[in-house]
């Protein structure tokens, strides 16, 4: 009895192959069923997200069980065999790729923490099936003790990958946690929205919505909960928020120097940050030179997202490190032969039987 | 056996820095934790060499350059365990040790040179001790303060900057810099003004040199902590001169 996994991920198959392989969410108890009839089959996992459809399981012939899936797969999703190529991992391999999947190192964003919470609710799905046993137990349970270790003893997560989160990452490194910031958004655009989502999603509660067009203000400003004002008001608000994000579509700066610096006298020593993603450039550069005021355009963060990236790159060898020894010292625990006498106890891995091993905490 | 124990910890202290560094360059997470751990292990040889001491003197051990080099290094590493954490600073200890290290290995050759030996006091005045003590552990306070005022600087620098380095991400946000920096500087003056209260109390009022130098600290440091919070200067300023007092005090010690 070994293990394996066969699957696609966005390296191996373009969205539109995914999208079609993608596992309808209620449907995966019904084929882990399916996939459990096939072959030597004995235990399955499905994990369908948006980057990737992976299956591990475990047979006693994992060889022939991959070839039988593929099939499966090709039949039921009907997608030809010729479009699709699957990677297949069995045994050693199939593991390292679940700890390297649950670090966050096989991810379209290197390091991201989405995929663990993904991984934990399709382990939680195959078990609530009764489709995982001994193995699979086993193998996800140290695929869950790995990506912790991995996240904690490595700066894998460390660092922006976009131009939204290097944003949201300065306005954490100037003023800790967002939760009493507030906001002001100058230009109703895509990108004003999209960051000043972000800042939301860290906590951020007060907005003010400024633009040209009061309409788009106010439709803006329902969006996010927040106040719309009339774009000759916005300067009178200047030294009541924390956060200024700038997306005008206005051919000149806006934000002079000489506005900020009288509105940062009126801030008692708070701190300004001020976010100008628009092009042409919407806030006066010599605005930066200003004590306690941080001023970054768009290529100021995309720079930011880039090194983010590149550090993230240069982890991934001390992430493969710390699973290395982590297997070094525990070794596979899914592929342990179980002791003969454990066997007669009744817990054999072809039970079929749902387990009751109970899932860790997170 | 006290020099031995103040040797230990002065290692201890550097390599605590020294893994530190090694940490924050190799990527890797988790020794950064680790330092708590060592200052808090260096605290415990910086106890039992002020405990010995303190024997010797039948006081507390302040009598000498040296000893109070050593209680203010331990008054930065008890501060620095006690708030580091509940001020989400806990890079402060890494940026604490190489000023720890520094003021010990100063004290272990003046020691080595001259160890003036026991000096019991002809009679024990309780006043005294307290003084003595409040004002070094105030001390303490203003050192973790003008550290504090460093990480800011380096912290304000990245930001400005538009390319965070290594230490960027590792460094707090600069509000809580900005808080530990007033937190420590109330500290200090409460402990100081403590230690300056008990002096009036003492069966033999300090000379008029000690007197002025304790004072002139007290008068710098509420100055600053009244403009700070009646006119709100920005935080720079205010790291600045917790950094430039921290100095001052130093320099104030050679008179006390």
């Amino acid at each position: 009895m070994s293990i394996f996994c066969l699957g696609v991920n966005h390296k191996t198959a373009p969205v539109e192959i995914r999208e079609r392989l993608a596992f309808v969410e209620k449907s995966i108890p019904e084929h882990l069923e399916n996939i459990r009839e096939i072959g030597s089959v004995d235990e399955a996992v499905v994990l369908s997200t948006c980057n990737r459809v992976e299956v591990y399981g475990a047979a006693e012939r994992p060889g022939e069980a991959l070839d039988r899936l593929v099939e499966y797969l090709v039949a039921h999703f009907e997608v030809s065999p010729d479009e699709v190529e699957f990677y297949r991992h069995e045994a050693e391999d199939a593991a390292h790729h679940l700890f390297e999947v649950a670090s966050g190192l096989d991810s379209m964003v290197l390091g991201e923490t989405e995929i663990f919470g993904q991984i934990k609710k399709a382990y939680a799905t195959a078990q609530g099936s009764g489709a995982t046993a001994r193995r699979m137990n086993k193998l996800f349970q140290q695929s869950f003790s790995v990506g912790k270790l991995v996240r904690s003893n490595t700066r894998i997560q460390q660092g922006s990958t976009s131009v939204g989160a290097a944003a949201v990452d300065l306005a954490e490194k100037i003023f800790g946690n967002l939760g009493g910031c507030r906001v002001m958004i100058l230009g109703a655009g895509e990108m004003s929205r999209v960051t000043a989502q972000s800042l939301q999603s860290r906590g951020a509660k007060s907005i003010i919505v400024s633009n040209r067009s009061y309409d788009k203000a106010e439709e803006l400003a329902a969006e996010l909960d927040g106040k719309a004002i009339h774009f000759d008001a916005w300067m009178h608000h200047l030294d009541q928020v924390d956060i200024v994000v700038s997306s005008t579509a206005a051919p000149h700066t806006v934000v002079h120097r000489d506005m900020v610096e009288k509105a940062v006298a009126g801030r008692r020593g708070h701190s300004l940050f001020l976010i100008d993603i628009a092009v042409p450039r919407d806030i006066e550069d010599e605005v930066n030179e200003l004590d306690n005021v941080y001023l970054y355009n768009i290529d100021q963060l995309q720079k930011i997202a880039d090194d983010g990236v590149e550090r993230r790159k240069k982890q991934i060898e001390i992430c493969r490190g710390v699973i290395h020894e982590f297997l070094e010292e525990k070794g596979i625990e899914a592929l342990a032969e179980i002791p003969a006498s454990r066997r007669q106890d009744g817990e054999s891995s072809s039970s079929g039987k749902p387990s009751s091993s109970p899932l860790p905490n997170s | 056996m006290d020099d031995i124990y103040l040797i230990i910890s002065t290692l201890i202290f550097l390599g605590g820095f020294v893994l530190a560094v090694v940490s924050l360059r190799s990527g890797k997470k988790g020794e950064v934790g680790l330092n708590f751990w060592l200052a808090a292990a260096g605290f415990i040889f910086q106890c039992l060499f002020l405990k010995e001491r303190g024997e010797l003197h039948g006081r507390c051990p302040i009598t000498n350059g040296a000893e109070v080099l050593v209680f203010i290094c331990w008054s930065v590493v008890i501060l620095y365990l006690a708030l580091g954490k509940p001020f989400r600073l806990s890079l402060l200890g890494v940026f604490s040790m190489p000023l720890v290290f520094v003021f010990q290995v100063l004290a272990i050759i003046s020691l080595t040179l001259n160890d003036p030996g026991a000096r019991p006091p002809e009679t024990l005045d309780p006043w005294l001790e307290m003084h003595a003590s409040m004002s070094l552990l105030a001390y303490g306070a203003f050192g973790l303060s003008g550290i504090a005022g460093i990480m800011y600087l380096v912290q304000d620098r990245q930001l400005k900057s538009h390319d965070p380095g290594r230490l960027f991400y590792s460094l707090p946000p600069i509000r809580y810099l900005t808080d530990a920096i007033v937190r420590l500087l109330v500290i200090g003056t409460f402990l100081l003004s403590v230690g300056i209260v008990a002096a009036f109390f003492m069966k033999e009022f300090p000379d008029a040199i000690h007197l002025t130098a304790s004072g002139a600290v007290w008068v710098v440091y509420g100055i600053l902590l009244l403009v700070y919070l009646v006119r709100r200067i920005s935080p720079k300023p205010l790291a600045l001169l917790a950094i430039c007092a921290f100095g001052f005090a130093l320099l104030t010690l050679s008179l006390i």
